[in-house]
């Protein structure tokens, strides 16, 4: 009884992303338990990489981020279309960013500034102090303004746009090859 | 008392469940958003993704690629270089020289190309830079042995500033060109080019006729090794990167000028 009182109550509490005036203090906290994963030896390289994309999953949204990375071949998909791409880039991009954290396993990471773009768009810096380099990144946010909460729509390394790249490089593809083509080679 | 707490138990689930469907109770704000979000999951996300286009490039319908043979030829040239050359020889360095001395010995690479910031933030009018790496380099080259060490970093946390003549030049509105690879070194534009070549008569590291007094090698075979010995140096405390950067390629060649041009082009902005 009460076990499912407090299950009721926990699920009503939970949020799945962020408010704006917390999108600093959840991302320092997230980083940090990454890092801490990261360092944890434990723990196996595989069981690192599922926790860390289990701690990021809910703040980054792959379906805007797929969609953009299309952007106007998107709306000449079909349903099934969207939804098989958008399944095949989310694993893209959880590999692609595991594959990274793999090369930046012991570094210090500091959070900062916060910048109000618009009303619906936040970025947030953080720089990666690496061996001999500090290297800049901007999670770049937008506001889902019906629920109220804050999602990351791309990420910027050293000033080069994840979403962006994946963008030109999509269309440069389609070109020339199908979509069937660009869903098998990635 | 058992009972009791059965039919309480009863009551909440019911009250739960038909909430939506029976009595029209007005939902809370919490639970309006888990509503919302969990219809944003279900179907389509509501975010119209015309919404985000004016923040990301448009495709363009032809770029400027004079080069692009040759540029494709010399990526796959320098792919396999890094792949079979570098990254082997680094490796075995790597195994020989503890990571501390290779991180000083980037460190000091870094410390004697100081001319070349200097120069650079100061075309560029960014004196608070002009200061900042003034700054670093004497403290530096003396506390931190010849630059070995970087405690004007590590303790006085007076920040780099690189600049180079390829980001002057962008600064003052000069348009990159086109894309060239250079072997070798990598991703490169006619702007940026015309920026190594000048940024060579500022380095100490490379010779140049009638300043040799200034440059540490007399002759080009010299200036070769330095150069090796700073791609090898550099190259061991990073292996990888560049084969996990490969893996987010569907076509290499663009793939690397379309980071390297942004990379620049955010360099240039700062």
């Amino acid at each position: 009884m009460l076990k499912a009182l407090l299950i009721i109550l926990s699920l009503s509490i939970t949020s799945h992303a962020i408010v704006e005036s917390q999108i600093q203090q959840v991302m320092d906290k997230k980083v940090h338990q990454v890092l801490n994963i990261l360092k944890n030896k434990a723990l196996s390289q595989k069981q690192k990489e599922k926790k860390s994309i289990s701690v990021m999953n809910s703040i980054f949204d792959y379906k805007t981020m797929a969609k953009i990375s299309l952007g106007k071949k998107w709306k000449k998909l079909s349903a099934t279309e969207k939804k098989q791409f958008t399944k095949v880039f989310e694993k893209k991009i959880k590999h692609s960013y595991v594959d990274k954290l793999r090369l930046y396993n012991n570094q210090r990471v500091i959070s900062k500034k916060l910048k109000k773009v618009k009303p619906t768009r936040i970025t947030l810096e953080n720089q990666i102090i690496g061996k001999t380099d500090t290297y800049k990144v901007v999670y770049l946010f937008y506001k889902d303004k019906k629920a109220n909460q804050w999602y990351i729509y791309d990420v910027r390394l050293s000033g080069v746009s994840i979403i962006q790249t994946y963008r030109k490089q999509f269309s440069s593809f389609l070109k020339t090859k199908s979509f069937q083509a660009l869903l098998k080679s990635l | 008392m058992k009972f009791l707490k059965s039919i309480l138990f009863f009551l909440i689930i019911s009250v739960l469940i038909f909430q939506g469907c029976t009595t029209k109770v007005p939902l809370t704000p919490q639970q309006n958003q888990q509503k919302e979000i969990l219809s944003n999951s279900i179907e389509e996300s509501t975010t119209d993704s015309t919404e985000f286009d004016s923040e990301f490039e448009e495709e363009k319908e032809s770029i400027v690629d004079p080069l692009s043979g040759y540029n494709s030829f010399m990526t796959s040239f320098n792919d396999i270089f890094i792949t079979y050359a570098l990254n082997p020889v680094s490796e075995a360095y790597g195994y020989v020289i503890p990571q501390p001395i290779r991180i000083g010995i980037s460190n000091a690479f870094h410390n004697i190309q100081f001319p070349i910031r200097f120069v650079n933030n100061l075309l560029q009018g960014k004196f608070q830079n002009v200061s900042d790496e003034t700054e670093r380099f004497i403290v530096n080259s003396t506390v931190g042995l010849a630059g070995l060490m970087d405690p004007a970093q590590e303790y006085m946390h007076i920040p780099k500033h690189n600049e180079d003549f390829g980001q002057t030049l962008g600064y003052y509105g000069v348009g990159s060109g086109f894309h060239i690879v250079l072997p070798f070194f990598g991703p490169s534009n006619v702007r940026d080019f015309i920026g190594i070549s000048v940024d060579a008569y500022a380095s100490p590291l490379v010779n140049i006729r009638g300043l040799e007094n200034y440059k540490i090698p007399n002759n080009f075979a010299q200036s070769t090794v330095i150069v090796a010995g700073y791609l090898i140096n550099k190259n061991s405390l990073e292996l990888g990167q560049y084969e996990s950067l490969k893996k987010d390629a569907l076509e290499l060649y663009p793939f690397l000028r379309d980071i390297y041009e942004q990379k620049r082009t955010a360099d240039i902005e700062e």
